[in-house]
């Protein structure tokens, strides 16, 4: 019987030479990021556990369990605040922080499993809480407690209580009540009657968040209407002509926008006010990516799997393939930065555990866009400020991939205003799977037959998580649900992961697909395609929690689950795998040829969908798109010396986007598996930034795999054509930068778009439609010129967010993400300057780009917006630009090149200083050549401007005849050499430009973005 | 002969696949052992010649790093791990495998293996995880039978709570005198030998360990135990600053550790009990 709630509290013991390092972060927290400064923060850990333990086997617990006997003092069923030894003297203000109800705990999930390790006959129905307690002393007079208390937990997720100082006086510590959750009651499936006017329709739909409009809910209707259905429906004694409630849910999760890409199957009607262009386009997502990656397909053997999967598949060698997918989680993380972005990187973790028969995330990628963390307007209520989302998404991302045991190889971090509404999350995950099983099966190639046995594997469903399909397909609104906010169990998943891959090591997967957006009604409805069918019995579903409706098991985003299908002979060994790594794997039903979703609970009938309709039933959207080019006002540069030069480029170095990241990317682990060839950082002091990723997966040899990533979303002001060629070419040159091969690279295409269908709330929704052709075909034509086919990818359209009703839309934002081949790691190139004297060249033409570039939107932001982004964006040259890129590689396999960075954000001058901070150099360059080669480029040009094509090298004095020999067709820069002094200047005919210390460069660029003030 | 080696897997762990390969590129067999295969007795830990914990979350740190798989292994293996032990077999514990080694009392140990914790592994000062390169020196004085004629390696760190403290300063200079305190962080630009025991400035001490301790051994130095990551190091071209350097290509500075148990094992093994 569980009767009793016992508590224990935990926290540092005093020790001489042992800080509270909890507390102090706290306390370091508030002085970074709110300049509030406190004197001392202590925190304890509290635990409520809920048992049939008695007094004595607590107490035990305590010591063998929850706190450390050396560096912990731990308390049962009293307050740690109570001794005086620990704490003489007490604190001023005491802030308890705990989840609300029903919120995943992973701390209490472990402790329970602790204390079956201590106490294996304990009640199985316990359970344990986990909380903090905050203490401090000394804080500021005008700082409120309850100031205090918002900025340490998040309302959506946590409750907390304050006891202020006149409680503390008294020795009055508050506690909170243990988050209960009220218990739900079964609810039978409700039936909708569709039979009603289309303003009632709309309704139904706005009101039930399926994000359905109004011709999708007619085709609905029309469905209902057929003969043939009721007559199926009425022998399955489901109502005949109206849906159940579990239908519309299903119907809504499988055709909503995020996993239907409605948008980018549309019909579009496209019109060019410049070209006077007016075509149909029928589906982008056809046309620009399938189209050009098919023709590819025909003359490479090493595109196994396009498209169709959870990730895309390439062959990197005869033994092995290697496979990659990108996925946003941009609404969650607006609302939980922390568990929204925990659960978009192990959520893409199990994309690539979902691809083919099971396939092993090997590396994760992490690119964000955040608002500007000194960002000093009003943040739009309901939304945190962007430091807030950055710390927390950082943390969320970092918890997620660290203790998955999955590194982070490479990312990026971008700032614009417009990202305040909704920011933007990217997680990417590589994977690696044998080629062959070893039962003989191609390991890309999924396997299902009629009458396999469906498993869900992994985490038990609850309420968290319902709707997260289709309210990602809505715009963030004050009244977004906190059931959509979930936090990630990295452990359950990496338990999960590991039993899979045992599984399927022992030939016992037929079929797998991940359970993400949309639950169980996407994963099993979309398995059930390849055998015709499936019957699914929702009553067998584990649940966290119990009274969950049919609906709700049906459509919960419950994490860390797989959809696993099994021959009904190997269930006793599939079984037995899943209990060695105590792993819960239920039979909830199986694959059938009977041309429908069958759903049961128990039973009864819950849904009953032809399998047509659910997959191809949703019509097709016809949409408008027209472009107009856009105005804007030209930038206007000031008079300048070579000092004021130096300043500007100082400015430029501390801007966040091209600002030193360093503070947080070392809170990743990016070696965990042994394979890290080209780190996030690199030179003599390890804080130089790195251009693409080199692993050497397999330990021991030398083939790698290359991973970069191009983002560059301020082009999209002027042209998003050109903003999606700059990714692919930013994407390319990283790679070539560390000497990818280029006879074997794949891209990722990830678009991230404000809401381009024409509304009343989107009035500009031609334009924002138009930008998508645009920038779809650049992906087309760069993607074929480059050979660079796009093998899966992403897109999430309504990156809108209203509060106070104004409508803040994002920037049309692309990322595209590249994996290559590596011949030999031994081989590969790092950015940093190697010695001084060895020789620098810029490869590659120059031309007068400033148009958007990180110079010019710092002009427009000094000047209040007197200074404008106008002017030429960087055109792409693909045939010049792969030639060029040949030649480097070329010369990389030869050993002629010492260091090769990638010429982008703020231009030359800053490619330079970055190779200079890895040699601790500085660089007397001579631009007299860039200068001359092109008569229009100007010095601000050539300094800052932001052409595509151009690579940055040094070479060592002996090698440079060789190296200028394979140069000889292309555009080349001799600048000068790295100088052991601590300048950085640049020379045009004989008249110094730019002079600037380096020590105060790397000042200026470590310091912006550090992560805790010293 | 070839020497086994039980890599343990599950819960969190996640250094596994490198730690199998380091050992065998060491000319071992290693095999990936869940833990509960030892529990439930269809893999006998006394196969074996080597276990190794490898680097992990193992239950998410939850409670502290390491408790909760040290508790499973104080609890659910007690027997097998002190027998395996007392066999005179060497023994690993890499970062968390560290952690989970002193949380269950196996480091810095005791003569009766008896399994009582003496030491901890604090959050590092900084107060959060960071990956960064340290400069680990090897103690001249130590028994350690992993460290053999090592002197000086440069190998990543990967941890949050990697400070090594105890409840008694007495007990730091028994296990100093005994060569238990068997490795270090240490400025690179110092001479070898020349480890100290005032704590190095961060982040050449990425978490201000007492002492500078980076790793320590049992009192018959068979058992070892550290919290930066030898076995990320296996090849040179996984070094931080590899091309930087004119090396010829080849096993890793790491390397050695994992040579010198095998070594052991092939020379010692008719004596094991």
């Amino acid at each position: 019987m569980i009767s009793v709630i016992d508590s224990v509290e935990v926290t540092t013991r005093n020790l001489p030479d042992l800080p509270d390092s909890r507390g102090n972060s706290i306390k370091k927290l508030f002085l970074t990021d709110h300049s509030i400064n406190i004197d001392t923060v202590r925190i304890a850990l509290r635990y409520d556990i809920k048992s049939n333990l008695n007094n004595l086997q607590i107490k035990r617990a305590v010591s063998d369990l929850f706190s450390d006997p050396i560096i912990e003092y731990g308390v049962s069923n009293s307050q740690v605040l109570k001794s005086n030894s620990v704490f003489p003297v007490k604190p001023n203000l005491v802030i308890h922080v705990g989840f609300k109800p029903g919120v995943t705990d992973n701390a209490a999930q472990a402790a329970l499993d602790g204390l079956i390790t201590l106490y294996p006959d304990i009640s199985q129905s316990s359970q344990i809480f986990t909380s903090k307690v905050y203490m401090f002393w000394g804080i500021p007079a005008d700082i409120t407690p309850e100031e205090i208390a918002i900025k340490l937990h998040n309302p959506m997720i946590e409750r907390a209580l304050i006891s202020t100082k006149n409680d503390c006086d008294i020795n009055k510590w508050n506690i909170l009540n243990i988050p209960i959750r009220k218990s739900y009651s079964f609810t039978k499936p409700k039936s909708i009657n569709l039979e009603v006017s289309d303003d009632e329709l709309i309704k139904i739909s706005e009101k039930g968040l399926l994000a359905l409009n109004l011709i999708e809910m007619k085709t609905i209707q029309t469905h209902y209407r057929l003969v043939e259905v009721q007559q199926a429906r009425s022998k399955l004694n489901l109502p005949k002509n109206m849906p159940t409630d579990a239908e519309l849910e299903c119907l809504a999760q499988t055709w909503s926008e995020h996993c239907s890409h409605k948008i980018f199957a549309a019909s579009i009607h496209h019109v060019d006010d410049e070209t006077k262009e007016d075509t149909k386009i029928d589906s982008l997502f056809k046309t620009y990516i399938m189209n050009p990656t098919l023709d590819m397909q025909k003359n490479v053997e090493w595109l196994l799997s396009i498209f169709h999967d959870n990730s895309g598949v390439i062959a990197w060698n005869e033994q092995w393939s290697l496979c990659i997918k990108a996925e946003t989680h941009n609404s969650p993380s607006a609302l939980d930065p922390f568990g929204g972005a925990m659960t978009g990187i192990v959520g893409v973790n199990r994309d690539i555990l979902g691809t083919g028969l099971g396939a092993k995330p090997i590396a994760n990628t992490d690119i964000f866009c955040f608002g500007p963390p000194d960002y000093d307007g009003q943040v739009p209520k309901g939304l945190f400020h962007p430091r807030r989302v950055f710390r927390g998404v950082h943390s969320g991302v970092r918890t997620g991939g660290n203790e998955s045991g999955i590194p982070t190889v490479n990312g990026a971090i971008v700032f614009d205003n417009r990202y305040i509404g909704k920011p933007l999350v990217y997680c990417g995950t590589i994977g690696i799977m044998p080629r062959i099983l070893n039962d003989g099966r191609q390991s890309h190639i999924k396997t299902p037959s009629i009458g396999d046995i469906i498993y869900t594997v992994g985490g038990k469903v609850g309420s968290d998580g319902i709707h997260g399909a289709t309210f990602s397909s809505l715009e963030l609104t004050e009244e977004s649900p906190s059931s959509a906010v979930q936090i990630g169990d990295p452990i359950t998943q990496k338990k999960m992961i590991d039993m899979i891959l045992e599984a399927r090591d022992s030939g016992l997967i037929q079929v797998i697909t991940d359970n993400g957006a949309g639950g169980l009604s996407s994963s099993v409805g979309e398995l059930a395609e390849l055998t015709n069918g499936a019957y699914l019995d929702l009553s067998k579903v584990p649940l966290k929690h119990p009274g969950l409706s049919p609906w709700e098991i049906l459509v919960s985003e419950s994490q860390e689950r797989m959809t696993v299908g099994i021959s009904p002979e190997d269930c006793a060994d599939f079984e037995s795998i899943a209990e060695l790594h105590e792993v819960e794997a239920t039979i909830i039903g199986k694959f059938t040829s009977s041309g429908a979703f069958e759903v049961y609970f128990g039973k009864e009938p819950v849904a009953y969908l032809p399998m047509q309709f659910l997959h191809e039933g949703c019509p097709q959207l016809e949409l408008e798109s027209e472009w107009i080019k856009p105005i804007h006002t030209v930038i206007k540069f000031p008079t300048h010396d070579k000092e004021s030069m130096g300043d500007i480029l100082s400015r430029l170095m501390a801007r966040p986007n091209v600002a030193s990241k360093e503070w947080w990317v070392r809170s990743y682990d990016h070696e965990v598996i042994g394979q890290s060839v080209i780190k996030p950082f690199c030179g003599v002091n390890h804080d130089a930034p790195g251009d693409a990723a080199v692993i050497a997966p397999i330990q021991g040899q030398t083939q790698g795999a290359v991973i970069s990533n191009g983002i560059v979303p301020r082009y999209s002001d002027i042209d998003t054509y050109a903003m999606a060629a700059a990714c692919i070419d930013e994407a390319l040159r990283n790679a070539v930068c560390v000497g990818v091969d280029l006879d074997l690279i794949a891209g990722l295409d990830n678009f991230c778009w404000p809401d381009p269908v024409e509304s009343l709330k989107t009035p500009d929704g031609r334009y924002k439609l138009a930008q998508l052709v645009r920038a779809n075909r650049a992906l087309d034509e760069v993607c074929r010129a480059y050979n660079l086919p796009c093998i899966s990818g992403k897109d999430s359209m309504k990156n809108d967010a209203t509060i106070n009703g104004k409508k803040i839309s994002v920037p049309p934002t692309l990322l595209f993400s590249l994996i290559g081949n590596h011949k030999d790691v031994r081989k590969a190139v790092s950015s940093d300057f190697k010695e001084f004297g060895d020789i620098i060249y810029l490869l590659g033409e120059t031309h007068q780009e400033l148009g958007a570039s990180e110079l010019a939107f710092m002009f427009r932001d000094e000047s209040n917006g007197v200074s404008g982004i106008g002017g030429e964006v960087p055109k792409i040259n693909t045939t010049r630009n792969l030639a060029l890129y040949r030649s480097i590689t070329n010369a990389m396999s030869k050993g002629l090149i010492a260091s090769a960075h990638d010429c982008s954000d703020a231009g030359l001058a800053a490619a330079v200083a970055e190779c200079c901070f890895g040699c601790d150099s500085g660089a007397i360059l001579d631009i007299s050549k860039v200068m001359s080669s092109n008569i229009n480029v100007d010095i601000w040009g050539t300094l800052f401007g932001e052409s595509l094509g151009r690579i940055l090298v040094s070479i060592k004095p002996n090698n440079c005849k060789e190296f200028e020999k394979l140069m000889a067709d292309h555009e080349y820069s001799l600048l000068g050499a790295v100088d052991s002094g601590d300048n950085i200047a640049f020379i045009n005919s004989g008249k110094t430009v730019l002079s600037a210390s380096m020590s105060k460069l790397r000042e200026s660029w470590k310091g912006a973005l550090n992560g805790e003030s010293n | 002969m070839q020497p086994k080696v039980a890599v343990l897997s599950g819960f969190g762990i996640n250094c596994e696949t490198e730690t199998i390969a380091v050992f065998e590129m060491a000319g071992a067999k290693a095999d990936r052992v869940h833990v509960n295969r030892l529990v439930n007795g269809e893999i006998n830990l006394e196969d074996y010649h080597i276990m190794a914990v490898p680097g992990g979350f193992s239950f998410g740190d939850h409670l502290g790093s390491g408790r909760l798989m040290g508790n499973r292994l104080r609890f659910g293996l007690r027997n097998q791990v002190r027998d395996f032990v007392k066999a005179g077999k060497p023994v690993i514990g890499i970062c968390n495998g560290f952690q989970v080694l002193v949380k269950m009392g196996l480091l810095p140990g005791d003569d009766d293996v008896s399994l009582t914790q003496t030491a901890s592994l604090a959050l590092n000062d900084s107060g959060h995880y960071e990956n960064r390169w340290a400069t680990l020196e090897f103690n001249p004085d130590s028994h350690c039978i992993w460290i053999k004629d090592m002197t000086r390696i440069r190998v990543p760190v990967r941890h949050g709570e990697g400070k090594f403290v105890t409840s008694d300063k007495q007990l730091l200079d028994e296990w100093e005198k005994a060569g238990q305190l068997a490795v270090k962080y240490v400025d690179p630009s110092t001479i070898y030998p020349s480890s100290s025991n005032d704590v190095l400035p961060y982040p050449i001490s990425p978490n201000q360990s007492w002492r500078n301790i980076a790793g320590v051994c049992d009192p018959s130095g068979l058992v070892f135990g550290l919290m930066p990551h030898p076995e990320a190091n296996h090849s040179t071209w996984l070094g931080a600053t590899w091309t930087r350097e004119n090396i010829e290509h080849g096993e890793g500075e790491g390397m050695k550790i994992f040579h010198n148990a095998v070594k052991y094992v092939r020379e010692h093994h008719s004596s094991f009990e």
